[in-house]
Order: structure tokens, then sequence, then C-alpha cells
């Protein structure tokens, strides 16, 4: 037994020796990036793109982690992770340091099921509903259904949700019994299930479901593009001070490289 | 001739109390491995305190009362300035603290009794080829991680719930105040009760079952019949041990995180009981899958304290459930045959 | 006796006879009373709950399981995407839940061996025994997800670095398989600690005083006879312990990091892989249910389904471990 003790001690030592040995001789600088979700498809789609472009091959790798847009700012301020997704614009309670470099747009519209179709709302409108004053679909101009009203939104720490409150909602506040949900998916599902729901969905989620118009404008990707759409909201990467390195490198071929600009039109508001 | 072979055995031959440098280095170095695990222990428990310390000094009393929105009062923690001068601390933990509350007693007792009327079946009425199936299912049912508990729990049960327990009736009531979808208490109770089940069951079987049979015997031959003789004599020894089992149960209830997450809704409302059958159809959220719920958030530093204050409350309730089990057990240990440990 | 005795005992045991009233009816052998007889039925009721709840639960993960696995599922890497169709497969999961419990049983094993012996053959002085076994129940008896964040709370120190990765602020990320492999083993000790003695305890004391009796000291009984008696027990704490730790998702929550595929960090092949982040199937549910924000059920299903198969498969291993039949010590 000691026997066998004494090399598997020795094995340790060992393997300890060689985490210890400072990797910075690393071949790949990673790009670790945190926080929200609804950035996080764009992003991941502009990493691949990057690696697969002559700017970025084989020059970086990409870490690519979730949580909301607020975990998104407090990892970066603290230096846990290289760039913090965010899709809410700076509060005035965010830590110091940090800069938020927009690289697209994206437009928030409002959502019910497929059956109940309105037509549109006006920002009073939204208000009374999603801030819990209107609670019967009776009461809602356009619908034509009846019972109590479904509001869903996103969760607390979701940029999206901020974005939401400051272009829609505010000054008021949102119904505090409304259903949270973690992502934009999972409002679709439930707008898809619940005739008697209505929520916010980010622009690329418009299948399924009937999008309202706000203010009069459809909400669109053209109507985004040409600002006429007024619930449209910056998607940013966070960076602690300027950025730099291959950060920087990269967000510079996102709101240049016309690959970039297309990957981005896909489903959101480039950059150019 | 050796005194050895007499049968008088001389303590100081005695090989194993060889005062020898191996033995004595063997015995040292496992029992500072041992004092080493529990020191490990006590410094987690101590750490744990002292890094929620701050959220219960910032609050009083009051951390445990239910002034305001508790999702509010976390997301106002989270966004707290940076300067450490400036954290905001104020919650008031209730709603938190009653679901936990809530929700583990009601699976509790009603794991309690349903275990005690499966067991005695299973000891006693159950046919032979069914005992035999019966045993494998209870141990695969304790082995079901909770994460597909839950799964099942959200896609099956919650909408099952929402569509047939729910009317629109009930959801005008409540309307102004919260939304009824199926996640709810009666959600995590029915599938905490089924989680804690197999567990209970293991343990008052193999106590049943080590009653000495002359007991049960001798009730049969004053003519009591088999249930009687079972719940008079059998249940009646082993208290010990089903307060043993309940003991167990009840840590694993307060401590399940990652099923609650999933099923009870994820809103920090204390659901009213006056409010009749609605009570068990409101959302709200235990502790432990409050932690859960805030796990990417721990980084920022108020809310990572509040969350350890959380987790420091649950460490003391287990605590005090397991000292009160043992102060329970050597009460009743006099009037059994002992504990199931 | 006096005859003045005897009469005042009859009087009073004529007394007692009236005081008692009308004989009471005795219960034949056999009888149930309505009591009893509901109490029967709602025994047979509890028992076959019992069974249509584990009959219902495993037949509904089969047929969900059968329908959403498929061999792409399980040999591609999961990719984060809008749709459901898109997001891939778990091939990273398994490989984090099978690499995850080595990891947990690995640290374990010894471990809670080490701490058992202790327990059975030395355990002085007494009350430092009742202290470790105490700190053990504590263990046993803690949530996991209060586990997890303690381990955050260590692994995120300076000097954890090489455990998981120095992020570019200089802050020590602290989640790494390494994090999670270690607060796993703790969720496995209780009962590789247990299993150990209940090993060790089912040794008679003969063999050990014919060890002794052939000049064999303590430390050498221990290793050579002993251990490999006790590997029964041994065995079936471990994977007793495994299986739990395949199925526990708190810790990996918090501890794994969130990366979806298998992240490594720094050069060395391996113990890169450690240090770097990943999902286990339990998270890869999790995360995929309504309640994360993958929101992929039938891949939640799949991985579900085949979790279950990874468990069942461990605890049938116990139970074939226990029922080889005890030893016989002749």
């Amino acid at each position: 037994m000691k026997s066998s003790k004494g090399t598997v001690l020795g094995l340790l030592l060992v393997c300890l020796a060689f985490v210890a040995v400072p990797t910075a001789a690393q071949a790949k600088p990673t790009i670790t990036i945190s926080g929200s979700t609804t950035v996080a498809p764009l992003a991941t789609q502009l990493a691949k793109g990057y690696l697969k472009s002559k700017a970025g091959r084989n020059k970086v790798q990409f870490k690519i982690l979730q949580g909301g847009s607020d975990i998104g700012v407090a990892d970066v301020s603290r230096g846990r992770v290289t760039l913090g997704m965010s899709s809410r614009i700076p509060k005035p309670s965010d830590p110091g340091g940090i800069v938020f470099n927009e690289i697209a747009k994206d437009a928030l519209c409002i959502a019910t099921h497929e059956s109940n179709k309105i037509a549109g709302m006006t920002q009073g409108q939204v208000q009374d509903v999603f801030s819990g004053a209107v609670r019967d679909w009776s009461d809602v101009p356009g619908s034509s259904k009846n019972g109590t009203v479904n509001v869903v939104i996103r969760t607390a720490a979701s940029g999206t949700q901020d974005a939401f409150d400051k272009i829609y909602m505010a000054p008021k506040k949102t119904f505090s019994g409304a259903s949270q949900k973690a992502s934009n998916g999972l409002i679709e599902q439930q707008l898809e299930r619940d005739p008697l729901a209505i929520g916010y969905l980010s622009l690329a989620f418009q299948k399924g479901v009937h999008i309202l118009n706000y203010q009069g404008v459809p909400c669109n990707l053209r109507a985004a593009k040409s600002g006429q759409y007024p619930g449209t909201r910056p998607l940013f990467l966070v960076s602690r001070g300027a950025l730099s390195g291959p950060a920087k490198r990269w967000v510079d071929w996102i709101r240049n490289n016309k690959q970039a600009l297309n990957i981005a039109a896909t489903a959101w508001v480039p950059f150019k | 001739m050796d005194e050895r072979y007499l049968g008088v055995f001389d303590e100081s031959k005695d090989p194993s109390k060889k005062a020898d440098p191996t033995n004595q280095r063997v015995e040292l170095m496992l029992g500072a491995l041992a004092s080493l695990i529990l020191v490990f222990i006590l410094g987690m428990v101590i750490f744990v305190f002292l890094k929620g310390l701050p959220s219960f000094t910032g609050n009083g009393i009051s951390w445990f009362g239910a002034g305001g929105n508790v999702d509010e009062q976390l997301t106002g923690i989270f966004n707290s300035p940076a300067e450490p001068a400036d954290y905001v601390y104020e919650i008031g933990a209730f709603p938190l603290l009653w679901s936990t509350f809530v929700i583990s007693f009601l699976a509790v007792v009603i794991s309690t009794v349903v275990a005690v009327f499966a067991s005695i079946f299973i000891v006693e009425f159950a046919p032979r080829q069914l005992e035999k199936i019966l045993e494998p299912v209870v141990k695969l049912l304790a082995a079901i991680p909770s994460v597909i508990y839950g799964l099942i729990g959200i896609l099956v049960l919650v909408p099952w719930i929402s569509n047939n327990l729910i009317s629109e009736e009930m959801r005008e009531s409540v309307r102004y105040v919260i939304q009824l979808d199926g996640t709810s208490i009666l959600a995590g109770v029915v599938i905490l009760t089924v989680m804690i089940l197999p567990i209970m069951i293991a343990i008052i079987t193999d106590s049943l079952r080590q009653v000495p049979r002359m007991w049960r015997e001798g009730a049969l031959a004053l003519g009591v019949n088999r249930y009687r003789a079972l719940t008079t004599v059998s249940l009646r020894a082993i208290r010990p041990a089903i307060v043993a089992a309940a003991v167990l149960a009840s840590a694993r209830a307060l401590g399940e995180a990652i099923m609650l997450a999933m099923v009870t809704g994820s809103i920090g409302f204390a659901p009213n009981p006056f409010d009749g059958f609605l009570f068990f159809l409101e959302p709200s959220r235990p502790l432990g899958a409050t932690i859960v719920d805030a796990k990417e958030g721990l980084s920022v530093e108020p809310f990572g304290e509040t969350m350890y204050a959380f987790a420091a409350i649950l460490i003391i309730s287990t605590a005090f459930l397991s000292f009160a089990g043992w102060a329970a057990r050597r009460s009743l240990a006099r009037y059994s045959i002992g504990s199931a440990k | 006796m006096s005859s003045a005795a005897a009469k005042r005992r009859k009087a009073a045991v004529r007394q007692s006879r009236r005081n008692a009233g009308p004989p009471k009816k005795i219960k034949a052998k056999g009888i149930w009373s309505i009591g009893d007889r509901i109490g029967v039925v709602v025994a047979w009721v509890s028992g076959l709950l019992l069974c249509i709840i584990a009959a219902s639960i495993t037949l509904f993960m089969g047929w969900k399981g059968i329908q959403y696995v498929t061999w792409d599922v399980v040999s591609n890497s999961p990719v984060a995407s809008l749709e459901q169709a898109k997001t891939g497969g778990f091939l990273d999961p398994i490989i984090g839940t099978l690499l995850l419990t080595i990891l947990g049983g690995l640290i374990a094993t010894p471990v809670g061996v080490a701490v058992a012996l202790w327990l059975t053959e030395y355990g002085r002085p007494s009350p430092l025994a009742r202290f470790v076994e105490a700190g053990v129940e504590v263990i046993a008896g803690t949530p996991s997800i209060v586990l997890a964040i303690f381990g955050l709370l260590i692994y995120q120190q300076g000097f954890m670095a090489p455990f998981s990765f120095t992020a570019v602020g200089g802050e020590v990320f602290g989640r790494s398989f390494f994090a999670a492999g270690a607060a796993m083993s703790l969720i496995a000790l209780p009962f590789v600690v247990g299993g150990t003695r209940e090993g060790l305890n089912s040794i008679p004391k003969h063999i050990r005083e014919a060890s002794y009796a052939l000049g064999k000291d303590k430390a050498s009984t221990i290793r050579r006879v002993l251990l490999p008696s006790a590997r029964r027990g041994i065995a079936t704490g471990s994977t007793l312990g495994i299986a739990r730790i395949a199925g526990d998702t708190a810790v990996v929550v918090v501890l794994l990091g969130a990366s979806l595929q298998i992240s490594p960090e720094g050069t060395i092949p391996g113990l890169d892989v450690l240090r770097g982040t990943g999902s286990t199937l339990t998270s890869y549910v999790f995360v995929n249910s309504p309640a994360g924000e993958g929101n992929a059920p039938e891949k939640a299903y799949a991985a579900a389904f085949v979790l279950l198969m990874i468990v069942i498969v461990l605890n049938l291993v116990v139970s074939r471990l226990t029922k080889k039949g005890q030893h016989v010590w002749g």
C-alpha cells in the first residue's frame, strides 16, 4: 500500500507541476463572452463567420456563455470575461470603467397568439396591459377575446426586459405578477399555445405568432432599418476599458466587413 | 510453555497494539485525513455563514419579514452600485421561507402517510411476485435524477394542471395579483412526494422486517387480525425508524433545488392559505430554487452574499432537523427495538 | 382464611362484576373492524399507486426517448441556435457526464475508504470519531446547491487558479471540471464511507484475530486482509455515490461553466479539458427544458432518456454486487 501510495503521490505531483507551468504560451488567445441570450445567437454566428474569414482564420478561439445582459455586464466589469453581451443601454448603476460597443440593432415586437389578431397598439395601451392596469381582454380595444390577460415577459436579469421597460413602459413598471421566461424562444412557445397571452419578442421571432403594429408602424426589418419603428434598441459588446487586441480586431470586423454585415442582416439591423 | 497458547493473553504482546512506528504512522495519517475532512466541513459551514452575514446584518430582523416584493428587492440588490459602501442589501425573505416551509412540510407529511401504508402493503399484503417486483421498483424511483422529475413535471404535470385544474374564474379572481399558469405549489408537492417516497419506504420496510416475529405472532395468537397486529405492534415498535425516515426525507425535501426551480414558478410570491384551493395553484419559489435561479449573478457582491445567507438558512434547517430527529429517536428508543440506523 | 375475610372477598368480586356491566363480546379471531378494512384498502391502493407511478415514469421516458434518441443526436456536439432542429446533438454533455462521474469517484473513493477505515479500525480519541461521523452526516444532509456555491467560493480564490483559468481581467473564473469534480466528490463521500463501513463491519472479529495471531500488525492486516474482503462494500458505496453524481444538476449548473461544448483551457492534453468548462446531460436537460434558455424539449427528452439509462445501469451494477451473496466466513 505504501509503495503504491508513493507512486500515486508522485504522479499527482508531476501533474500539478505541469499545470502550474504558466500557460501564457498558448497557441491562440481566447475571447470569452458572456451575457445576453438575445445577442448570443448573433455573436455565435459572427464568431463562426470570423473564424471562416481571412481576417480571423486560426487567430482566436471563442467561448460563448449566456445568462442575461446584467450577468454579462457584471462579469466583464470584474474581468471574468473578455467581452460582455448586452441588449440594453448603459444604466447609471452600471459599474465604472466599461465601454458599450454597439454592433447591431434589434427591434422588439409586441406579439400575441395567432387567433388574437389585434391590429396594433399605442404606447398608452401597451403600458396599460403590461403594467397590469388592464387585466381583461374585453377592455383591450381591437381584441375579440374575453378573459384574463396573461402577460409574458423576460426575467429580471435580461437586457431585453430592460430595453422593453425603457422603450415601452417608462415611467410605468411591468406587472409584478407576470410570467417570466428566460429566453425569446420560451416567450414564443408560450404565445404559440396560450390564446390569451401577450408578450414581446425580438425581431427574429416572427413565426407562429401574431405581431402587432406599434404606434401605427409595423414591426419588420425594413421599418427597423429605416428608423421608423420606434421600438428599436442597440445590441452591444461590452468591454472593460477601450477595446484592444483580438477583441478589437473582431469588433472592427463586425462593424466594417461586408460578410459580417450580411450575417447581421439576416435577422437584425446591421451596424452599417 | 508460552502463556499465549493457554488463553491468557499478554496485552503487552498484542500485535495490533504494537507501538511500532508503522502502526502509529498509519493511524496518524488516517486520523489526520479524517480530521481534515472534519475541518473542511466546519470550514464550509463557517465560510458560508460569514459570507452571508452582511445580508443579515444589513437587514436585522426584517430579513425574515414580508415587506415588499422579494423579486424587486433581489433585482435592487443585483443592481447595487459598485461601491462597497453603497451596496444594497434590503430584503424581506418571508415569501421564500414560507414557500420552502409549505412545500417541504406538505411533501413530508403526505409522503410519510403514503410510505407507511405502502410499506404495510409490501411487508404484509403483497403477493410474492409483486413483492419481488416492488423492491427494485423502489430502488429505481430513488435513483431517478431530480432533473428528470423536473422535466416530466414541467412538460406533463404543469400543462395538465393549467388546463384541467385552473379555470378562468380562478384566474380572474387573482388577476391583479398573480398569474396562474400551472407552475404551482401543487406541482412541486406532488413531484417532491414522489421523490422522497422511496427513501422512506426503503427505511420503513427494512425496519418492519426487523421486528421480531414473536411479537407479531403473539398479537395474532390473541385473536387480532393481520393488519391490526402490524399496526399496533410493529409500527409502534419502529417509531424511531419512522422518525428517522421522516427526518431524512425532510432534509432531502429542503435541499431539493433543481426540480422545484422547474415546476414551482420562479416568482417570489407568498401564496395565501386563505385563498382556499387556489393556495395550491399559486406559483412561488423556495430557497433552493432561488439560489439556482440566481446562480449566474453570484459574482455581484451583495447579491452573492444574499444567496449565501439563503444557503446558511438551509444549512441551519437541515442541522436542526437532524438534531430534532436524533432527540425524537432517543426518546422513542425506550419503547422499541431501536432506530433504523 | 377467616370466614369474614372470605365473605369480604366474595363481596368484592360480586361488586366488581356488577361494575363491569354486561360481559364484553370477545372478538373472534380474524374479525375485521371497518377501520381495519379501510386500512387494508389504503395499503393496497398505496402499493399499487407506487407501481403505477414507477411504471408510468419509466414507460413515458422510454416512449419519449425512443421517439427522439437518434444516432445523430448522440454523436454530434451541441450548437447554439434559434431553431431546435439546428441545435446539434449532445455528445459533449455525455462526455461531460462520464468525465465528471469518474473524476468525482476517483477523488471520493480513496478519501472515503480512508475515513471509514479510521472510524472502524481506530477511532481514537472517541469524541473526534463522533465528530467525524457527525461531519459526514452533515455533508450527506447538505443540499447539493449549497455544496455547489460553497465550491464556487473556494475555487474563485486566487490560489485556485491552476484548477480553472484566469480571465483577462485577472479574476479566477472558478468554474471547471476540476471544481465540479471536487464538489461532486463531496456528494459521493457519505456513500463511500457508509458502504466501506458496512463492508468492514461485516468482517467477523475472528478474521482479524487470526491475522494478529499470525503475527501481522494492524497496518498490514488492514492492507492485506480487511480491505480486500471489504471490496464489495467499497464497490457498493462508490457505485451508489457515482450514480448520485451522475444525477446531480445543481453542482454542474453552478460549477461547470455554461459552455455547451467542452472547451479546454491551456495546452496540456487531458488536463486542459479538466481545467476547461463544459456541460453534462443533467445541465443539458435543464437548459433545454422550458425552465432554461434552450427551448428544445425534444432534445431534452432524448438526453433525459440517455441519462436515465446510465443511472439505471449503475444501479443494476450495485444490486448485482450486493446480491452475489454474502461471503461465507468459515
